[in-house]
């Protein structure tokens, strides 16, 4: 399976990163207001939004030769959490779109978010 | 074709290009999900602003709009951030052209410390190449630029349509490049190498449509779109000052149209 690519640094993100966690309860609430919680999924999902500036054409054209070839959100990859180094071995693009900028050579910025995928 | 600036830019800087892809998602109450891709529904599109265009381009840029009749007419649109080789890390597809006495063996150390890199080996007592045509406007000035390397000094000949420009592979990884443009009559330009008898390290192959590389960008679809068109119906500018003007384009490629 693919694997996220990292920056020529080693890195797979930059300040500010964006990271959460999803988990998908159910509550019923009853008449007198007393209501009941239940989990309705196997544990939280992770989402990170990865944002990068100062890419150089060959890190930028990675990045989007990687969306390419995962057909934007369809196919999974295998992601390392930056925050602690974690892999998640199902995740894919959380969007179908993917917006590549080059305000000058060596000056390329682009945006992407990694969804965590169940089942 | 779509017209170059008279310095040999296709574009200018800021550029930005969005890729969308079509997925079609089933997502169930726990959270799973069934996706279907739909390769047939990706599309490109690229805005492109031009500042301090001169009379002449920008009279070009506005026949051309004319010409294709705003987003009626297709054109071919080469991706000014793009390499347009197909398959730069993979001289076994069958884009790519190689001699009979050519062998080809991947998994090589190429500059940038990984193993991207093929070595090429002529078995044979001539020179042998490894080419890929691109059916794109020959007007156009081009740069092919490709990394080299050899146990020994070895001269290589890069191939860019009749230029030619020889170089020395040393023992160091080193990016050569030629400049140059078609044979104007012709449909397509032929891009390639031209080995001498023995092994040499190839990596990253590139062809930009500008007059000098950028750096090196892997590709797998490569950077020729045939059958591009202009986003909008309308073309307008900006006149900043005498033979000054500023127009901003939208070019849209999609793979159902």
């Amino acid at each position: 399976m693919a694997t996220f690519p990292p920056l020529k640094t080693g890195a797979v993100a930059q300040y500010p990163a964006i990271k959460s966690l999803r988990f998908q309860n159910q509550i019923v609430r009853f008449v007198d207001g007393n209501e009941q919680r239940y989990r309705d999924s196997a544990g939280p999902l992770h989402q990170w939004v990865i944002r990068l500036d100062q890419l150089d054409e060959t890190e930028l054209a990675s990045l989007e030769d990687f969306f390419l070839s995962n057909q934007g959100s369809f196919a999974s990859f295998i992601f390392i959490d930056p925050w602690d180094g974690t892999s998640y071995p199902n995740c894919s693009a959380g969007s179908d779109q993917l917006e590549l900028t080059s305000v000058e050579e060596l000056q390329n910025t682009t945006s992407l978010t990694v969804t965590e995928n169940r089942g | 074709m779509y017209p170059q600036l008279t310095t040999g830019a296709y574009s200018q800087f800021p550029l930005r290009k969005q890729r969308r892809t079509r997925t079609v998602t089933n997502m169930a109450a726990d959270g799973s999900s069934i996706k279907l891709a739909d390769p047939n529904g990706a599309l490109t599109e690229w805005q492109l602003r031009y500042d301090g265009l001169s009379d002449t381009e920008l009279n070009n840029l506005q026949q051309f709009f004319a010409a294709t009749e705003g987003s009626l007419n297709g054109f071919t649109f080469l991706d000014p951030a793009g390499n347009l080789l197909a398959w730069s890390e993979d001289f076994t597809n069958a884009v790519w052209e190689a001699g009979p006495f050519l062998a080809i063996a991947a998994g090589v150390t190429d500059p940038f410390g990984e193993t991207r890199a093929f070595n090429l080996t002529n078995s044979g007592e001539g020179v042998q190449s490894v080419t890929q045509t691109l059916n794109v406007p020959t007007g156009y000035i081009y740069s092919l630029s490709v990394y080299l390397q050899a146990g020994q000094p070895t001269t290589v000949t890069l191939l860019l349509g009749s230029n030619t420009v020889q170089a020395i592979a040393g023992t160091n990884w080193t990016r050569i490049s030629v400049t140059g443009s078609g044979d104007p009559t012709a449909a397509s330009i032929l891009c390639g190498i031209e080995l001498p008898p023995g092994v040499i390290g190839v990596f990253g192959p590139q062809v930009d449509v500008q007059a000098a590389p950028s750096a090196y960008q892997k590709s797998t679809t490569g950077g020729v779109y045939q059958d591009a068109r202009f986003g909008d119906d309308t073309f307008s500018f900006a006149t900043t000052d005498v033979n000054r003007h500023s127009v901003t384009v939208n070019i849209v490629y999609a793979n159902h149209l």
